[in-house]
């Protein structure tokens, strides 16, 4: 009876927000007290049903009620309660339930903006994101019932994928789908400007912290399955090109441009139509990548669905979402009138327009390398894969003058202002990274792109460094108080200085680990030891242990540096037998410097077991990287010029 | 700044960008692709003497019985039923390596034996990979998903 009631509830909520829509498109010139308390309110009840709904599906995971399809299908009276729970999205229906859950949420959240956006802009947001949600619905309604009941009770489920029951990956797409639907309020901000004509530097400054947000959780989001790749799937990278990745990283590049040129809206009100057409390229991305990865057209873990009928419904909606807006922006553009005096080539605002142009260009090569063999699969029946190679021939070099001018931007002032010292900061900047470089140079492994790479790295790092210490240099506020210091950050561009160090210890995280990492198999039995370098590990033992709801082949190993004992390490293989599969649990030790990387291959007490070995120097910091990005996002957000006065008043 | 000039600028450079970008990616396609073959296939367009100097990728099934293992090398067959080609892989197999099961190869050949330099075998027992289904389901030894 329960899911019943979860089923019926969407089925509400899609009466409801088709109702909501042509309420809007029959109001949509009013915008009266009336008509915007109307589309506010259905708004909330919208979430409320969504998210009653959704928390039954949960339930109905949690206390494993295999009269559903999905949950016999993905779940296990054994499985822990964490992946009972996390289980509820790790398959296609439930996955989009939470999409739509966010999307509401994210829906709900504008709404209450009442007193910030005018009624016209805000009634048209709440329009679209509708739009929006309706589309889904009827997706979820039509295609991928979660509530569909089985005719036959089974006695226990399938269980889920053992490679998914993870804690990394409980919260991965949560947050993921965050920063994918985060994206959607851009979008119906930038649509909503299209409908009403109404632009200003209030439209962009209104925008940016729902921008932020989105692509702080799709930063963490993007980071937390690169690191689950890396200690789950036993292949010791953390990047492989794959293109579920790339679907994920395409709208955070488009992301990160848009972040940077509607802060450029929002000084100097130049780029409207650019900035408008990123909003919805941003999550015109998001649905594509929804699309690549859902419809099963790829091989991957992400594949749940291989029914052709979802994967041209996905398409559809990404054909209205995209088609739409776009030729509504071919048709309105030309209305917005933009300040065109001061246009200095040495400002902030040509660096940050540099720098989109090289981030588009960017995500259009990634874009080209995931569609192509799928493009010409589809004309001659030619199957082809395009690996790291293409992108390191295309992407690498597009970054690396970004990277260049990522230092030198905040040097710079807006519009026709002269920059502060920048002689001396660049001076400053040019001598340490050539000294860095040097040093670079110094080391064996070196060759000429972990050189660039890592020069690279410092010359961002050091920007960061030397632009925030001329700036506290600068003001002579003196910084004896943890007040002061919080006043004094919250009033500059911390947040930007913060993501940009991340971007640079992130660098510095790849270059360690593209270019200096050592990596080997080796065959070893018990009583072996494997020397490299300083370092030496001894085999101990290979035990079978049991565990919740597998078995294990655990090993033992003991790790020396100069002969002094560090840790122990204890790779595993995995045996399912619920789900019928294995898993590598490599064993990492992990610290500052690098990681160690073990995993057991196949062997037996008689010829020895297969073991490979990485060192992989640096490595945490490519996650560090990432979370410092997204704390910097974060911060930016906490210093919007309407929390710094809250702030204020209550220090 | 006159708009005149400005616009001039700002046309050159995202011209000079997108060159480059167009330039870099016809470059990497060319060099980087990799294309998917099944035995038989390779058979059929280059005849028993395989010296394609390209990486290639390879899908088929591990032909039953041919698996060997010794010094860290495995040695196998892989087959789409009408033609088998030896395979050597000096790395760890992936957790689903078996004998019957769909994989793909990725290497060169050397001396009629593909060198491998990556094994795939993913995700779980059932599945097939998508290139390896269609060619099976081409040569009609598997008829697709029973369900």
């Amino acid at each position: 009876m329960i899911p019943e009631i979860g089923h019926i509830l969407l089925i509400l909520t899609f009466v409801a927000s088709l109702l909501q829509v042509l309420f809007w498109c029959f109001n949509i010139k009013k915008s009266d007290d009336i008509t915007i308390n109307v589309l506010i309110k259905s708004t909330f009840i919208n979430f409320v049903f969504i998210l009653f709904s959704f928390g039954i599906l949960v339930y109905s995971f949690i206390i494993s009620d295999f009269s559903l399809v999905i949950v016999s299908d993905n779940s296990h009276t054994l499985k822990p309660l964490i992946y009972k729970i996390s289980g509820t999205w790790g398959n296609h229906e439930g996955s989009l339930m939470l999409w739509i859950l966010i999307l509401s949420f994210f829906t709900f959240l504008v709404s209450r903006k009442k007193h910030q956006i005018s009624y016209k802009l805000l009634s048209s947001i709440i329009g679209i994101q509708t739009i929006i949600l309706c589309l889904f619905l009827s997706f979820i309604l039509f295609t991928s019932n979660p509530f569909e009941r089985l005719n036959v009770l089974p006695i226990d489920g399938n269980g889920l994928n053992p490679l998914l029951q993870d804690p990394g990956l409980a919260l991965h797409p949560p947050l993921l789908y965050f920063g994918y639907v985060g994206l959607s309020v851009s979008f119906s901000f930038a649509v909503g400007a299209l409908i009403t004509g109404e632009i200003n530097k209030e439209w962009a400054r209104q925008m940016r912290p729902w921008i932020t947000i989105a692509w702080s959780a799709l930063t963490i989001g993007i980071a937390l399955g690169s690191w689950w790749a890396y200690y789950e799937l036993g292949w010791g990278g953390w990047w492989f090109w794959d293109p579920v990745e790339n679907a994920s990283f395409m709208p955070w590049l488009i992301a990160t441009a848009l972040l940077h040129s509607v802060r450029i809206l929002e000084v100097r009100f130049i780029l409207i139509n650019w900035t408008i057409l990123l909003s919805i390229l941003g999550f015109s991305f998001s649905l594509l990548g929804t699309f690549i990865v859902r419809s099963g057209l790829l091989t991957s873990v992400h594949a749940f669905a291989s029914d052709p009928s979802r994967g041209l419904f996905i398409l559809i909606i990404l054909g209205i979402a995209t088609g739409g807006p776009l030729i509504l922006y071919a048709t309105k553009t030309s209305l917005f009138k933009e300040d065109k005096s001061q246009f200095n080539i040495m400002s902030k605002e040509s660096a940050l327009l540099i720098n989109n142009l090289f981030l588009t260009t960017a995500a259009a090569t990634v874009l080209i390398g995931t569609l192509y063999p799928l493009f010409l699969d589809a004309f001659n029946g030619n199957k082809i894969s395009i690996g790291p190679a293409y992108y390191n021939a295309t992407f690498a070099p597009i970054m690396a003058p970004v990277i260049l001018l990522m230092a030198i931007a905040p040097f710079l002032s807006w519009g026709i202002k002269k920059p502060n010292k920048i002689a001396k900061k660049l001076i400053f900047l040019s001598v340490i990274t050539l000294l860095g470089g040097l040093g670079l140079f110094m080391i064996d492994e070196s060759s000429l792109f972990s050189i660039i790479c890592g020069s690279l790295a410092i010359w961002l790092l050091t920007g960061v460094i030397v632009d925030l210490t001329f700036q506290i240099k600068a003001t002579n506020l003196r910084l004896n108080s943890f007040k002061a210091i919080f006043l004094y950050f919250s009033k500059n561009n911390l947040g930007v200085h913060i993501a940009h160090m991340g971007v640079a210890v992130f660098l510095v995280g790849v270059t360690g680990e593209q270019f200096y990492k050592t990596e080997f198999n080796i065959k070893k039995n018990v009583g072996d030891i494997i020397n490299v370098g300083n370092k030496s590990l001894i085999f101990d033992k290979v035990e079978t242990l049991p565990g919740p709801n597998y078995k294990s082949e655990t090993a033992t190993f003991t790790l020396l540096k100069d002969k002094k004992i560090i840790d122990v390490l204890k790779p595993e293989k995995r045996f399912y037998p619920i789900e019928k599969s294995q898993t590598t649990e490599a064993a990492i030790l992990s610290d500052f410097w690098g990681d160690t990387y073990l995993v057991l291959g196949d062997g037996n007490k008689e010829t020895g077991w297969s073991i490979r070995v990485y060192f992989n120097p640096l490595i945490s910091w490519i996650w560090g990287g990432a979370g410092f990005m997204a704390l910097g996002g974060l911060v930016s957000i906490l210093q919007s010029r309407k929390s710094r006065k809250k702030l204020k008043n209550a220090i | 700044m006159n708009p005149k000039y400005r616009r001039l600028i700002i046309i050159v450079f995202i011209t000079l960008t997108l060159g480059l970008a167009t330039k870099l990616i016809l470059m990497a396609l060319e060099e980087n692709i990799i294309y998917f073959f099944t035995p038989n296939e390779i058979k059929v367009k280059y005849g028993n003497k395989q010296d394609i100097q390209k990486k290639i990728r390879v899908g088929g099934l591990v032909l039953e019985n041919s698996v060997i293992k010794k010094d860290g090398t495995t040695k196998f067959n892989i087959t789409d039923r009408s033609h088998q080609i030896e395979v050597l892989f000096d790395g760890p197999l992936p957790d689903l390596f078996r004998e019957g099961q769909g994989i793909v190869v990725e290497g060169m050949f050397q001396n009629n034996k593909l060198i491998a330099s990556q094994v795939l075998a993913k995700h779980d027992e059932n599945y097939m990979p998508p290139e390896v289904a269609d060619a099976l389901i081409k040569n009609g030894v598997w008829q697709g998903e029973k369900k």
